[in-house]
């Protein structure tokens, strides 16, 4: 397993972390995400065979939240 | 061109921020959203799932109201 802190912009309240981390957290791979909204992050503990910090940036991409494999 | 609407349930300008960066994504699609009223208007000829499925990657419930 691996962990990655991923930079998260454009998220404005709890609501945005939440429905964040319920997505995500739901992707093959991923075991568990903690997201941040004052540190506009995302921390993922992932299995490489499935995720990387690549994959992990353009699915928080995908669902509109700017984001870099490094925060 | 058909214009559609869309309830997206968002909550928050994060939201509507997520569905304008999506809908951007696409390229070809005018649009509109009202916040306050959980609106989103598309003009586009792609079909409503697609446009359905695209909405719904921002992470809120999206129903179909019918062309406008
Ligand atoms: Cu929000
Ligand atoms: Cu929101």
């Amino acid at each position: 397993l691996s962990s990655v802190s991923l930079g998260v912009e454009g998220m404005t309240c709890g609501s945005c972390v939440q429905s964040i981390e319920q997505r995500i957290g739901t992707l093959p791979g991923v075991i568990h995400i903690k997201v941040s909204l004052e540190q506009k992050n995302a921390t993922v503990l992932f299995d490489q065979s499935h995720q990387s910090p690549e994959s992990l940036s353009e699915a928080i991409e995908d669902m509109g939240f700017e984001s870099s494999p490094s925060a | 061109m058909t214009k559609h609407e869309f309830e997206v349930a968002m909550t928050c300008e994060g939201c509507s921020g997520a569905v304008t960066r999506i809908l951007n994504k696409l390229g070809d699609v005018k649009f509109e959203i009202d916040l306050p009223n959980k609106l989103v208007w598309i003009e586009s000829d792609k079909d409503v799932d697609f446009l359905t499925e695209t909405l719904k990657k921002c992470g809120k419930d999206v129903k179909y109201n019918g062309t406008k």
